[in-house]
């Protein structure tokens, strides 16, 4: 089922937690909310799962306005940061109490829901936990428990607020990839939302990127990762360094003085060399050097003494074979950089 | 003090054995302070409840029951037990609704709301006697109204059940009130968004979470109930085998210098006393247990 959302403003206060927000979400698809903390993500969220109201604007379900509905009749599955687990129910309880409540007309007989619930444990591998209690799980299977539950009344829409953000870093990449598996099999339109970008890109099929109560930009991942609409989304999604400087014909000039506008350049795309090459380089002198993992992480001190990253590969380092308290140069390639000045306010607060 | 004390040495696990090594204190003190607090127990609690129970039987199993069989005894029981039976689910209802207001919601007044509900606590109970005399006595606002209608509450059955209620009132929010505020709203919008009703989130989500709160604000109020005595006698008149409840019949009775008989209902709120106590501790360690559980494979993925 589509989504759509249309003008919706809300505020707290005097605090603008979304500003004329609108979204067009194709079903079927799943689409991540990705932004920093207080940047309206999770109030979004809310107001389409009906469990807060805008102050304006409307929420569409397939093209029908559904603002005025209560959570209770929107047949939304909604899963909490903190999982919101019945406590004292069991496992099996938990994911039946969404057929268990319905009016007796329109409830499954007690084979149904039984069946239902453990057709529901299965696809989350929890088929022999059924009798536990929420407090004996460990996190990551508690999320799993909470997916279930919400899909158990088959909602129309599956919303999830920070689903990964409650676990630990290994069991929230296995758990994502779980996500994108199962979203795969059910075909339900999902939205999520998280503040960590790796998430987002990995996951959605489309990623809403929110800064201040608005939509900085709405698009493939690759499309927000490769084209950024503003400099908030290109400061946002990965490291940047930020340089004042100038293009001209396709190349780069970075300024030591703080005139020009404003350039980003990610740590990857600072070609490093021994000897001058070209005549947009600077000098910088090389201070730690990380070489674990997979890309080698350096940090450097500008000319003029500002911290510069640069990221390369093992085997650029070890053909370069760099040391500490070194002077390179360093220079920007050339598609790689991302100009600010369209957007001077945006960028004069990251 | 004593058992704190106790305590934390028995449980001699590694960081609190540290701590509690850098602050014990030379054993003398502490025997000194452990005394103090033993003689202190005995003379104002032990003692008392030892006097109490020799007192009540010191003419016989005998006097003793004859002391409870007695008319004005039993309509002493029965009139406390009534009160209690009408007070106690009154404020259970009102308070289960008090605690979910004031817990889940917020609004303009809520302050004043909660002061208003521990009104009775800051209030002597005498005082709130004389404000139902003041309200509905012979000179009261509505008394004489109440009196051209038939309806008797001051020196009758129904002024001492207002009585009891109003001095109970806090009991069931207050228990609650922490409790329903500290487990948030994520089960009950959870409960929602899975097409539960109200009532039913209520049923089967709020009302669970609070349970063990409930039990024990319910058996609070309950002992209040019973063992009310200021209020309930400057509204009841002393009417022997009509108004009077059992703490006021204990003091009739003992005014009379029937001292077994005085003591042998004292003793069963005593008893009363003592059950309540056993079944809060019980409720407290049950609470402490579930809360342990929950804590419990809380990390490991």
């Amino acid at each position: 089922m589509s989504i759509s959302v249309r003008g919706v403003s809300k505020k707290f206060g005097s605090f603008s937690a979304l500003d004329r927000i609108d979204l067009e979400i194709p079903a079927g698809e799943l689409v991540a909310l990705l932004g920093p903390s207080g940047s309206g993500k999770t109030t979004l969220l809310r107001i389409i799962a009906g469990l807060e109201f805008a102050d304006s604007g409307a929420v569409e379900f397939e093209g029908q306005d559904i603002s005025s509905r209560s959570a209770r009749d929107r047949r939304v599955g909604f899963v909490f940061q903190h999982f919101a687990l019945f406590r004292y129910m069991t496992v099996f309880e938990n994911i039946a109490f969404g057929l268990r409540v319905r009016p007796r007309r329109i409830r499954p007989s007690r084979e149904e829901i039984r069946a239902k619930v453990h057709e529901l444990l299965r696809l989350i591998q929890l088929e022999n936990q059924a009798q536990r209690y929420p407090s004996q799980l460990s996190g990551g299977q508690r999320q799993r428990v909470a997916l279930a539950r919400a899909l158990a009344v088959e909602p129309s829409v599956l919303l999830l607020d920070e689903p990964f953000g409650a676990l630990d870093a290994k069991v929230r990449l296995e758990l994502r990839r779980w996500l994108r598996d199962l979203h795969d099999k059910v075909q339900i339109t999902s939205v999520f939302v998280t503040h960590d970008q790796d998430e987002a890109l990995e996951v959605a099929d489309r990623v809403a990127v929110m800064n201040e109560g608005r939509i900085e930009q709405f698009g493939t991942p690759a499309d927000v990762y490769h084209s950024p609409a503003t400099s908030f989304v290109y400061n946002f999604l990965g490291n940047v360094n930020l340089f004042r400087g100038r293009v001209e014909n396709g190349a780069t000039f970075i300024h030591s003085s703080p005139t020009g506008s404003i350039i980003f350049v990610r740590p990857h795309f600072l070609d490093v060399s021994r000897q001058p090459n070209g005549s947009s380089h600077f000098r910088a002198v090389t201070k730690h050097i990380h070489t674990a993992g997979p890309l080698v992480k350096i940090e450097a001190v500008t000319e003029w003494g500002a911290p510069v990253h640069i990221e390369m590969s093992q085997e650029r380092f070890g053909a370069l074979g760099l040391v500490p308290d070194e002077t390179v140069f360093v220079t920007p390639k050339e598609s790689a950089v991302f100009r600010a000045d369209s957007h001077p306010a945006a960028a004069d607060k990251s | 003090m004593a058992t704190s004390l106790t305590w934390t040495g028995s449980k001699s696990s590694g960081p609190s054995f540290a701590a509690s090594g850098a602050l014990t204190e030379s054993a003398s003190l502490r025997w000194i302070l452990i005394g103090t607090a033993l003689v202190f127990l005995s003379v104002f609690l032990f003692l008392p409840l030892a006097v109490v129970f020799s007192s009540a039987l010191e003419r016989g199993i005998g006097a003793y029951l004859a002391g409870i069989r007695d008319p004005d005894a039993l309509s002493a029981i029965r009139l406390t037990l009534l009160a209690a039976g009408i007070a106690v689910p009154l404020n259970m209802v009102f308070g289960v609704a008090a605690a979910w207001a004031l817990g889940k919601f917020d609004f303009i007044g809520k302050s004043i709301l909660i002061s208003l509900i521990d009104l009775p606590f800051s209030v002597s109970p005498v005082v709130s006697g004389f404000i139902y005399v003041l309200m509905f006595g012979l000179q009261g606002l509505l008394g004489p109204w109440l009196i051209d209608h038939g309806i008797r509450i001051i020196f009758a059955v129904p002024g001492i059940i207002l009585a009891t209620i109003f001095v109970t009132f806090p009991f069931v929010a207050r228990e609650l009130l922490p409790t329903v505020q500290a487990q948030g709203n994520d089960e009950e919008e959870a409960a929602v968004s899975l097409g539960a009703s109200g009532w039913q989130t209520f049923w089967h989500v709020t009302l669970p979470n609070a349970r063990w709160a409930l039990i024990y604000g319910v058996i609070l109020c309950n002992a209040r109930a019973m063992g009310e005595f200021g209020a309930v006698s400057v509204v009841s008149g002393h009417i022997r085998g009509l108004t009077n409840t059992m703490p006021l019949h204990i003091e009739v009775v003992y005014d009379d210098y029937q001292f077994v008989a005085a003591f042998a209902v004292a003793s069963l709120l005593a008893l009363l006393g003592l059950v309540t106590l056993a079944v809060k501790s019980l409720i407290e360690w049950q609470a402490r247990r579930a809360a342990q559980i929950a804590q419990a494979g809380g990390g490991e993925p």
